[in-house]
Parts: structure tokens; sequence; C-alpha cells
């Protein structure tokens, strides 16, 4: 159990990192040439070059807000008590007080 | 209140206590009842701007520029600070196992200034705007509203100074002796870390309102350009005390939320280390990045690029507590009660603030956002989305401690679900409204942009949900503390574990797991 | 500090995109504040609660600024009582009006038609209707 969800965080963490490179060169790329077809005007395009940037930006914080999200949707899903995956109690709660201190001094 | 309910004292006896948990209940009336009179004014807020064209309900601009002006005092410095100062007083004592706050006459009497404060700006109703800028607040806005706006925001920032030295001294001279600051739970460490930013940040504050203040008697030209002052003066001076107070605001609903997850997952934190770590460093770097309200004042670059850093910079810490909390969930056994829920849904809406903070501490896009009702969306997502729902699951945990009865799970959860739908549809709504141009602080809009009135309506209805879901928070609050079940306080919601710090306070005596 | 790699590849990850955010702004900010040399400047100023402008020749407007497709602008941005905020949200033109500061922002419109200008900082009274418009002609001369 203890062994899978920590496989399960790193599998995560490693779409999540693949995740995030792609998400910073595509937009790049893509405003790479937008910016080619657009260069035959004579002043920069103030409300593009910043309405892009929104764009750029919103795509990073929408594809980390699914990342986010969609963890925390299952873990809600995966971790409450009525799922029958859960029917064991945790290996804390013999504890008098499982959440003094915390879980690296539990010798986790 | 406390078992008051079972065993009835004077109401008096309350009020003249200096002791911990007396003033916590005072503080958590105080604050309650406030949520409430500033929940009415967002309500006639949203409402009016349900139609363009004078909208419905207030009938002229003035009346309008105030009640959005005593929304937001009220809502920060009547709701949010006493409140978190209420459970702080009740929890911390007992969290570094001390008999009482280390000044409890300082404590009684940093808490009946509040009062004070509150009726100088509800009596006042000024429309200064909770930042006030100079030089409106100087030349033009109408006393006595101002003047008594002024000396209102100094009383109560005098009190929050005093309520901050007397939670550090307790907490880091009278914790006992065996407790090493590090080992002290995390709410303890949040209202640690919001006392000492509070006692760094305050009083830029309190002097920039007195300088208001003689500015407006024309006794000196501080912040008035036509007297030789620069209204850019106040406002550094005013978001070097406020960006920070916005983590100040914060943190105590942070804390609230290590004090509930951990008990509901049934299982350690996952890292007291981290979450210490992330106080202190949101702590400091808190005070990095005021400026970045300032960059369209005609900042230049390298300044707008120092504070965009300063500001970024902060944000890892944050991301530590929400990875903390999700961490501390992972392989729990939930036990989804209302604290839980309602924590849990903080987080999420936490984390949208975040992101949306990110953007908007990206230069250009000030020039989308700054001003309008993106911000308005953005900081309500950290005001009642992170604020909100942490004080609120926090009440609900306090709940059988304070009245030694249950609320009901099944209106909670009504509360709940009407609360988190109502945030997101009126808030995101507003990020919308922002991007379309819409500017905040506004009685009216033009009739003939459709995509405004479509989305203000959206919101509106959102908002009505959310009034809707405290309508419903407010009858339990006083139902079932009177007609509840009786709470089995060792373990009011039957998860096991002798770990429900408020019951050591209710019995100091009482052998429970040794607190 | 006791925190296990997942909490530190969290956040590494985290300052990267911090520091994407950071650059990617870096770059667009230094580009868009670069105003274009030949850019025509115009006096805007604001009070309770209305926008007058003077263009280069001196013709004075009020209200209503109009401008010609195809040029630059550079707005000299004024107040002459509280706060303001000049902003003309199709072009992304916003930039505050502070009594004792100048202030400036810039656009070159490429294409006509009538917006709308409005005021984006709290002025008091009248603040929701501090609003006017900005007309795009084609260029004739
Ligand atoms: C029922 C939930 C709420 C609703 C529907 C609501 C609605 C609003 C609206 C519409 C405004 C913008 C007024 C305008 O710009 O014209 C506003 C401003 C504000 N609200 Fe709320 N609000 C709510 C809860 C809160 C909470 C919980 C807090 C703080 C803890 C808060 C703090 C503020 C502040 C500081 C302002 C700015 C006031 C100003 O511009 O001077 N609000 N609120
Ligand atoms: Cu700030
Ligand atoms: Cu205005």
């Amino acid at each position: 159990m203890e062994c899978t969800s920590k496989q399960q965080m790193k599998t995560l963490i490693a779409v999540s990192i693949i995740a995030l490179v792609a998400l910073a060169l595509i937009p790049q790329i893509v405003h790479a040439q937008l910016a080619q077809q657009t260069s035959a005007k004579q002043y920069i395009n103030l409300r593009a070059e910043v309405w892009n940037e929104f764009f750029r930006m919103t795509t990073a914080a929408f594809t980390v807000g699914a990342i986010v999200s969609g963890t925390m949707i299952w873990l809600v899903w995966r971790f409450r008590e009525s799922n029958p995956k859960n029917k064991a109690p945790t290996k804390w709660e013999h504890m008098d007080d499982p959440t003094a201190g915390s879980y690296e001094e539990e010798g986790h | 209140m406390v078992l008051e309910l079972q065993k009835p004292r004077p109401v008096w006896q309350i009020m003249f206590s200096t002791h911990h948990t007396d003033v916590g209940y005072l503080y958590l009336v105080f604050g309650i009842t406030f949520l409430f009179m500033g929940g009415v004014l967002a309500m006639i807020i949203r409402t009016h701007l349900f139609f363009p064209g004078q909208g419905v309900l207030v009938s002229d601009s003035a009346t309008f520029n105030r009640i959005f002006t005593v929304h937001g005092l009220t809502m920060l410095f009547l709701f949010a600070l006493p409140v978190a100062n209420g459970i702080g007083n009740i929890l911390v004592p007992i969290m570094v196992r001390y008999k009482d706050m280390a000044y409890p006459k300082l404590n009684a009497i940093a808490f009946w200034m509040n009062p004070v404060g509150a009726a100088l700006l509800w009596l006042g109703f000024a429309d200064t705007t909770w930042v006030s800028y100079a030089p409106y607040s100087i030349i033009r806005a109408p006393g006595p509203a101002a003047d008594m706006f002024i000396f209102g925001m100094k009383i109560l920032g005098i009190s929050s100074i005093l309520s901050s030295i007397n939670f550090v001294v307790t907490i880091v001279k009278c914790k006992h002796p065996d407790l090493p600051l590090r080992r002290v739970p995390l709410f303890a460490w949040s209202m640690l870390t919001v006392s000492l930013m509070t006692i760094v940040a305050m009083p830029t504050y309190a002097s920039a309102l007195i300088m208001m203040l003689t500015d407006r008697l024309g006794l000196s030209g501080f912040f008035n350009p036509f007297a030789g002052g620069d209204p850019i003066a106040y406002l550094h001076l005013f978001w070097f005390t406020f960006h920070p107070e916005v983590y100040i605001f914060l943190l105590p609903a942070i804390g609230m939320m290590y004090e509930i997850i951990p008990r509901f997952s049934r299982k350690p934190l996952y890292s007291q280390a981290s979450g210490v770590f992330a106080f202190v460093m949101l702590g400091i770097i808190g005070f990095a990045s005021w400026g970045h309200h300032m960059y369209s004042t005609g900042m230049d670059f390298t300044t707008k690029v120092v504070f965009m850093i300063g500001t970024l910079a902060a944000v890892p810490a944050s991301g530590m507590h929400v990875f903390n909390f999700l961490a501390t969930m992972w392989g729990g056994r939930i036990r989804f009660a209302a604290p839980m829920k309602f924590a849990v849904g903080g987080i999420a809406l936490f984390f949208s603030a975040g992101a949306g903070g990110v953007l908007n501490s990206a230069m250009p896009l000030d020039f989308i956002s700054h001003g309008t009702y993106w911000v308005v969306g953005h900081m309500h997502l950290f005001l009642i989305g992170t604020i909100g729902f942490g004080f609120v699951g926090m009440i609900y945990y306090m709940f059988p401690y304070v009245t030694g009865r249950m609320y009901s799970e099944k209106w909670a959860s009504a509360h709940f679900v009407l609360m988190f739908w109502g945030t997101v549809q009126t808030f995101f709504t507003q990020h919308l409204l922002g991007l379309e141009g819409m500017p905040r602080r506004v009685y009216d809009y033009p009739t003939e942009f459709t995509s405004w009135t479509q989305l203000n309506q959206i919101s509106t209805i959102g908002a009505w949900m959310i009034g809707a879901s405290f309508a419903i928070f407010l009858a339990s609050l006083i139902y079932y503390s009177a007609k509840g079940k009786e709470a089995n306080m060792d373990d009011p919601w039957g998860i096991g574990g002798k770990y429900y710090y408020p019951v050591a306070a209710k019995n100091p005596h009482g052998g429970h797991s040794g607190y | 500090m006791g925190h296990d790699t997942a909490e530190w590849v969290f956040v590494a990850i985290v300052i990267a995109v911090l520091c994407y955010v950071g650059v990617d702004s870096w770059i667009v900010q230094k580009a868009v504040e670069d105003v274009p040399a030949d850019a025509e400047v115009i006096k805007v100023t604001g009070q309770q609660w209305y926008w007058s402008f003077e263009h280069a020749d001196g013709t004075k407007e009020i209200s209503t600024l109009h401008v010609k497709k195809g040029h630059a602008y550079k707005f000299e941005i004024y107040s002459r009582d509280v706060m303001h905020s000049f902003n003309i949200p199709d072009w992304v033109v916003f930039e505050d009006a502070v009594p004792g500061h100048t202030n400036h922002a810039w656009f070159a419109p490429d294409q006509a038609g009538t917006y709308p200008i409005q005021c984006r900082e709290y002025c008091g009274l009248l603040h929701y209707n501090m609003r006017g418009s900005l007309v795009v002609e084609d260029d004739k001369s």
C-alpha cells in the first residue's frame, strides 16, 4: 500500500515534468511563427503582444491547475473512508495521538 | 457559549473576563456578527449590479461607494482578523501548554478596542475605498466619514499590534519548556508568523494614517500634491503594510487547515518542518512584493522587475503548503465531515487564487487586469475561497467544543455545496468580466455591452447562492447550539484517537493525552 | 529540513514554472514599453469626472479623442485633482493619472472604429461614468 502510493506519486511527478516542458516549448514555437507572419508591420502590435502573453500564462496556469485539481479529486475519491479499499484502519490509528509530531518523525 | 449553554454563566462574566477562552469567544461572536453584516452589504452590491443603467436597490453612487468601502473594511478588519484572533486565543495557549495568554489584561483591552473601531467605521460609513488612496482621501473624501475612518483604522491597528505582541510572547516565552518551538503545532506557528509580520508592517500604515489626518486638516502636505506632497508616497506606505497584511489575513486560515486535515485524514501531518519553513518564508518574502500593486503608477521598468521577482519568490512557499496538505491526505482514511469538506474546498480555491496571482504578477498582464473586476474575482478567491472556507471549517470544528452539541452534517453539507458552487460561479465569472474591461468600484455599467450584463447576472446569482448558504449557516449555528444532539466531547466525530485540541481547553485538569 | 524527494521535485517544478513566467513577462514588458521614436504626443488630462486631450498641433478635445490609423501615439497623462487611470481596453492602453506626476502610455492603432475610453482608478462620485470614446479614422492625407 505504502509502496504503491509512493510509486504513484513518482509517476505523477514524472508526467507533470514532461507536461510542463512541453508547455514551456509549444507556445514559444507557435509564438515565433505568429511573430513571423506579423513582422511586416511598422510598429510592434502592443495589444497582440500582451494578449499572447496572457494566453501563454493561462495555458501554463490551467495545465498546472489540471494536474493539481486532478490529483485532488483522485485523492478525495481514493482515500475517502467509504472507499472499500479503505476498510482497514491505517497504521497510525492505533497511536494515542497520531497527529502529534509529523510523518518523518514517526519513522516512516 | 462553552458549555455556557449547559452551565449558563451571566453574560457579563464573559464580557469582563480576561481568560483566554472567554476573550476568544468575544472575538468569535464579534467576528461572526460582522461577517453577516459585511455579507449583507455584499448582497446589496451584487443585487444592485444585476441590471445596468442605474441598477436596482441603491439609488445614488455616493451610497454605493460607501457600501463597497464598508463591505471591504468590515470583512477584512472586523471579520477576518477578529475570527483569527478568536480561534488563536482559544487554541494557542493550549497548543503551547500555558495557562492563559501572556498578558491577559492586554488581551481583553485589545479585544475591546475592536467594537470602538467598528463603531467608527460603521457610523462614519466612508467612501474612500478600503485602500483610501491619496489625494482623494485627503482633498475630496467627505468628512466626518473619512476622519472617522482614520480614527477607526487607527484604533483597529493598535489593537492588532497589541494582540500580536501578546501572541508572540505567549508562544515564544510562555510555551512549556519541554516543547521545542519547532514542535509547536502549525496553527500556533501561523499565529506566530502573522503576529511578527503585524509588528513589522502595521506601524507604517499607522503613521501613514496620522499623516493623512494632518493632511486632511491642512497642517501638512505629505501626500497632497497641491501642497508639495506626493500621493505615490502614500501608496508605498500603504502597500508596504498591506501586502504583508494579505498574508496576515491568509495564514491563520492555512494554519486552521493544518489543524483539520491530519485529524480527519487520521494520519500525521506529512511534514511539520516544511510547514514551519513555508510559514517563515512567506513571513519574510511577503515583505518583498508590495510594489506589484503599483505597476501602473508610473513605475520604471527595473523597479517593476524587482517587485515581480519579489512576488514570484513567495509562490513556492504557498505551493509547499498545498503539497503538504495533499501529501497528508495521501494514504489516509479520510472522514469528510464538515470541517474537512471546507478545508479541502478551501485548498482548491486557494490554488486557483494563487494561479491567478502568478498571472497578476506578470508585468504586462497588469495592463489587462489591474483595477478591473479581475482583481475583485482574484482577491475573493483568497478572501472567501481560502479565508472564508478555512474559517467556516474551523467554526464547525470548534462547534461541539463551544456548545457541547453537534451541528447537523446534512445542513453543513448543503452549506458547503452552495457556498462552493456559489464562490466558483461568482468569482470565476468576475475574472471574465475583468478581461472584458469592466472596472471595479463602479456603481453602474453601460447598457450597450450585453456580455457585461450577462456576466454580471451570472455573478450575482452565484452571490445569492453564497448568501443562501450563509443563511443556512446562521440558522444552524443558532438552532443546533440550542437543540443539537449532545456531542461526545472526547471524539465528537467518532474518528478515533484523543487528539481533539479544544477538549483540553474545556477540561484543563482532565487528563487528555497529557495536555 | 526533513522534506523528502517528492517535495523537492515539486518545489523545483514550481520554481521552473515561475522562471518561465518571469522571463516571458520580462521580454514582453521590455518590448511593449519601448515607445516608437516617431510617436506623436497627445496630452491626456483626467479630472473629476472627464478626460480632456490636447494634440501636438494644439487642438483640444473633451471626452472624445480622434486619432489616425497607422500612426503611433504617445500619451502624456496628467491629473488635475485625484488619481484616475486612463484606459482604452480594446487597445490595452492603461496607465494611472497621478496628480504631480507625468505618466506615459502609447499605442499604434491599425484598425479604424470607435472604442470606449474609461477610468480604472476610483476617483469619487461619478467614477463609474468617467467614460469617453476613441475614434480611429482612416488616414486620408
Ligand atoms: C458573499 C461573499 C462576497 C461577495 C458576493 C462579495 C462581493 C464583493 C464585490 C462585488 C466587491 C466589489 C465592489 C466593487 O468593486 O464595486 C467586493 C469588494 C471587496 N470585498 Fe467582497 N464579497 C464577498 C465576501 C468578502 C469577504 C469574505 C471578504 C474579506 C474577507 C471581502 C473583502 C472585500 C474587499 C477588501 C473588497 C474591496 C473593497 C474596495 O474596493 O474598497 N469580501 N466584494
Ligand atoms: Cu500584494
Ligand atoms: Cu475614476
